[in-house]
């Protein structure tokens, strides 16, 4: 998987490289779930999460894909979760509320300050054509 | 208990039977989560069930890519459910052939005869101790499963049992003998008339009674060993030396598995058959999980009897 990124990236930016190689920088799905639980503050939790991602990216976000994402997270140590308490809302059921660490805010600043470094002069940001 | 998502037009009822269903295979505290999720958000009764499979999939499948599992089965799920294969299919094959003998010949007027208790006697107890210590060994090796972290154990006592029916599907321990005789250019034993043939003939001494076994002195020995292995006395003693009686049971069981003094060169194997009665005594050792049972009984005993008292 790192290797497939630096191939789509490494005629780019050296820098960029680098930074795969070291970092192990967050995949795109992980940096949707950090900026939506970062978004969403206090009220930050699965189902929460997983609107937030729908709407802004217009696809269907999976169960599975969310909570086996949030493990990993939560093992990296960007997100904290714990259980809530049961709401009438949801049946009685519990909540998974998420929290965004400080090392999550700066693995999401950093995969952003990438993604906008990366994408300048891309024919995407500036309207160009997108064949030569 | 379990609410129906009455208020939510999404999940329809009858899907949300499927979803709880399937639910049941995630943890207590991600299940509330999912179930509480699906309700308050929806998706469809066709997507709900999607969705809680997915996750049921992705969880269940996740620990196949532990390495820690891998290293579990070679190391301890492989060996043991292959030995425990191998001594049950001697052990079921000895209970065929008795009961056989027993109830399929039974005549009163043999009940009169001295000699006829005498070997009912010897057999009775020949079958006891193997059985005994084969349930034993089953324990021990259950016991040391069950010592694996959490994260693994479900897996690995899947896999268990998954290989333990595959062995004896297989027959496993006489193909692998044969097969390891052949690359040892060892010559395989000559085909002999099968003198048990009235007995195989037999579906139920052929088929059932091996899987009776495997069921009754493997499998339910196995379970109930992982169960004690998950929840060890809180001594430190007793954490260091269960544990260690466990390996040495199942080194010992090592020396009963078919072709072991192959392993050996030739003047181990005479040494081994000139000593073979002491050998063959050494299982005899593995019973030790009855003898914690009944120290766990009796300990359970008397501090009933101290409560009562007080």
């Amino acid at each position: 998987m790192v290797w497939g990124r630096l191939i789509l990236i490494g005629t780019v930016d050296r820098r960029e490289i680098m930074y795969y190689i070291v970092m192990q920088m967050i995949g795109e799905f992980e940096y949707l779930i950090l900026t939506s639980a970062a978004r969403l503050g206090r009220d930050s939790y699965g189902a929460s999460i997983r609107r937030e991602i729908e709407e802004a990216t217009g696809r269907r976000c999976s169960i599975g894909a969310l909570y086996t994402t949030l493990d990993r997270l939560e093992a990296k140590g960007f997100v904290k979760t714990w259980m809530g308490e049961p709401t009438p809302e949801r049946g009685g059921r519990s909540k998974r509320l998420v929290e965004v660490t400080a090392s999550g805010v700066k693995e999401a600043s950093n995969f952003f300050r990438a993604i906008t470094r990366i994408s300048k002069g891309a024919s995407w940001t500036t309207n160009r054509p997108t064949t030569r | 208990m379990d609410n129906q998502p009455a208020d939510d037009p999404m999940i329809s009822r009858e899907s949300w039977p499927v979803v709880l269903w399937l639910s049941r295979w995630l943890e207590q505290s991600e299940r509330e989560a999912v179930l509480g999720d699906l309700i308050e958000y929806g998706g469809g009764g066709r997507g709900a069930i999607a969705n809680v499979l997915g996750l049921v999939v992705r969880r269940r499948t996740a620990v196949f890519l532990d390495w820690k599992l891998w290293v579990a089965v070679l190391l301890i799920v492989l060996p043991l459910s292959y030995l425990l294969s191998a001594v049950a299919q001697t052990a079921a094959s000895l209970g065929a052939v008795y009961s056989w003998m027993y109830l399929n010949n039974w005549d009163w007027a043999l009940t009169r005869d001295a000699g006829f208790w005498y070997v009912l006697r010897e057999m009775a107890t020949n079958f006891g101790i193997t059985c005994m210590v084969l349930a034993c060994w089953s324990w021990s090796g259950g016991f040391l499963m069950g010592l694996l972290p959490k994260a693994i154990l479900r897996a690995s006592r899947n896999v268990f049992i998954v290989l333990l029916a595959s062995f004896q599907f297989g027959e496993a321990p006489s193909r692998v003998l044969q097969l390891w005789m052949h690359f040892r250019g060892l010559p395989l034993s000559p085909p002999i008339p099968d003198v048990n043939a009235p007995i195989t003939a037999n579906i139920f001494y052929r088929v059932l009674c091996p899987w009776i076994v495997l069921a009754a002195l493997v499998a339910l020995p196995v379970m109930s060993g992982i169960r004690q292995g998950r929840s060890l006395p809180s001594g430190w003693k007793m954490r260091v030396i269960l544990p260690i009686l466990a390996a040495i049971s199942l080194l010992i069981m090592l020396t009963q598995g078919p072709g072991f003094d192959l392993l050996f060169g030739a003047a181990m194997r005479e040494w081994l058959w000139r000593n073979r009665n002491a050998v063959q005594m050494l299982p005899i050792l593995c019973c030790w999980p009855m003898l914690y049972f009944m120290a766990v009984g009796f300990g359970r005993y008397r501090r009933g009897k101290a409560v009562v008292a007080q």
